[in-house]
């Protein structure tokens, strides 16, 4: 699904007309440049020629481009981006516009690096083409125009790429949470719970339910909860596990945190956090016995 | 002889993962100040409840985390400063098993337990400031 970026920047007219305002984009500029048409359309094949010389000419930014049909396609987009610039608008529809140009770079994994180095030479070639043909004041008041509306596409492909790495990390995250709450049935009516990394206040929701659930579903009679890999025990960590254990109780089941280390022991006594009400243990294994324990089964040794 | 700031580094604290990266940055620099095992423990797990409350109570805040000597022991302070609501009543938040917040309520009290030294300010309306330090038990032969 593609990303909306005009919401996610929340580029309105409001916002808009505050770029405009700090990129110094007046409507003057806008005129100035759209009476570069002819301009554009006379150097468009050449300038674009010139840059994709620039990117093929290193192995590192051509391996984005992987045949020629791509290079053709990426070439023609390019013109039409450059013809673009000399359009005279500003406004949200030559904005949705170049978000595409960002967030085509971004699927296609180029990096900044690569974007900025190559509109570095873009403003080069329209350099020395404007002097060639105009005079000098001419010129130097087309390139300021263009170097506005430049830095203003830049700002726009920036914010691109870091909002799309944004999404992309929030998109892990949410990943990372569906498959953090693995509900083992390590016995008959024994359910285990390993808890690795951070407990937050959305994860603590979530081991919360799948433990209740599983509770039910599986008619257990004992939950294990082994700890170890939690790196900091706080009070809320241990306001979630109390919290779950009194639910889990009310289904008739009972729940044993294992996997408390030294540390943790001592820093949640000095804490002041009374965790009598459950049963806890240092060792899985210990708790694993426990557990059989609790459903009238006993690991012995085989006579 | 006063108290000596060898290196500091302040972290923002915006969302509630936040929490996680101070207290990440305080075990990193506890353990290269040579804290042993129950100390670094302590300091963490007390950089967690304070962020926490900044987060909790007034939605967001910053910490201020420094690297301290004196006379040859090394240690960690903490600033952890926002400007929520404040603490109406700082002996009763202070007692513990208090809490506006729905939790344990002990977290500002728990976490003076955990460290050395220990000073919240705090103006209701204005914000509060708590500032906490915890020294390596054993002072390092290394300078």
């Amino acid at each position: 699904m593609a990303v909306d970026y005009m919401s996610l920047l929340k580029l309105d007219e409001r916002e808009l007309a505050q770029r405009r305002a700090f990129f110094e984009i007046t409507d003057e500029d806008l005129a100035r440049v759209a009476k570069l048409r002819d301009f554009a359309a006379r150097h468009g094949d050449a300038i674009v020629d010139d840059l994709y010389q620039l990117i093929l000419g290193h192995a590192d930014s051509r391996a984005f481009f992987a045949d020629e049909t791509m290079v053709r396609r990426v070439k023609s987009m390019q013109k039409q981006y450059f013809l673009g610039l000399f359009a005279g608008n500003c406004d949200l529809r030559y904005v949705q516009d170049r978000l595409r140009v960002g967030a085509s770079h971004e699927r296609i994994g180029l990096e900044p690096k690569w974007y900025l180095g190559a509109y570095g030479r873009y403003l080069r070639l329209l350099l020395d083409r404007l002097f060639t043909d105009f005079p000098a004041a001419e010129a130097q008041a087309a390139f300021r125009s263009l170097s506005k509306l430049v830095a203003f596409d830049t700002a726009l492909a920036m914010d691109t790429y870091i909002a799309a790495n944004l999404d992309t990390v929030a998109r892990h995250q949410a990943a990372i949470r569906e498959l953090s709450t693995p509900v083992i049935r390590v016995y008959d009516r024994v359910l285990l719970l390993p808890l690795v990394g951070t407990v937050d206040t959305h994860r603590a929701q979530q081991i919360m339910e799948t433990l209740l659930l599983r509770t039910v579903e599986d008619q257990a009679k004992a939950i294990i909860v082994d700890i170890a890999g939690v790196p900091v025990v706080d009070t809320k960590v241990a306001d979630h596990l109390l919290k779950t254990t009194a639910a889990v109780r009310m289904l008739g089941a009972v729940t044993i945190i294992t996997g408390i280390s030294a540390q943790v022991a001592r820093t949640m006594v000095q804490l002041g956090v009374d965790l009598s009400s459950i049963e806890t243990r240092a060792r899985l294994a210990d708790g694993i016995e426990l557990a059989l324990a609790k459903v009238g089964r006993v690991i012995a040794v085989k006579a | 002889m006063t108290t000596q700031v060898m290196a500091q580094r302040e972290l923002q604290i915006r969302c509630e993962d936040d929490i996680v990266l101070v207290r990440q940055a305080v075990r990193v620099m506890a353990q290269q100040l040579g804290f042993d095992a129950f100390a670094t423990a302590a300091v963490t797990t007390a950089a967690s409840e304070l962020a926490r409350n900044v987060w909790t109570h007034a939605g967001g805040g910053s910490a201020l985390l420094e690297e301290i000597r004196l006379a040859g022991r090394r240690g960690v302070r903490m600033h952890f400063r926002d400007q929520g609501p404040g603490i109406a009543d700082l002996g009763r938040a202070l007692a513990g098993g208090f809490s506006t917040a729905r939790s344990l309520g002990l977290g500002l009290s728990g976490s003076k337990r955990l460290v050395d030294e220990f000073n919240v300010e705090s103006t209701v309306g204005k914000g509060t400031v708590v500032v906490v330090a915890k020294w390596a038990r054993f002072s390092s032969t290394t300078g």
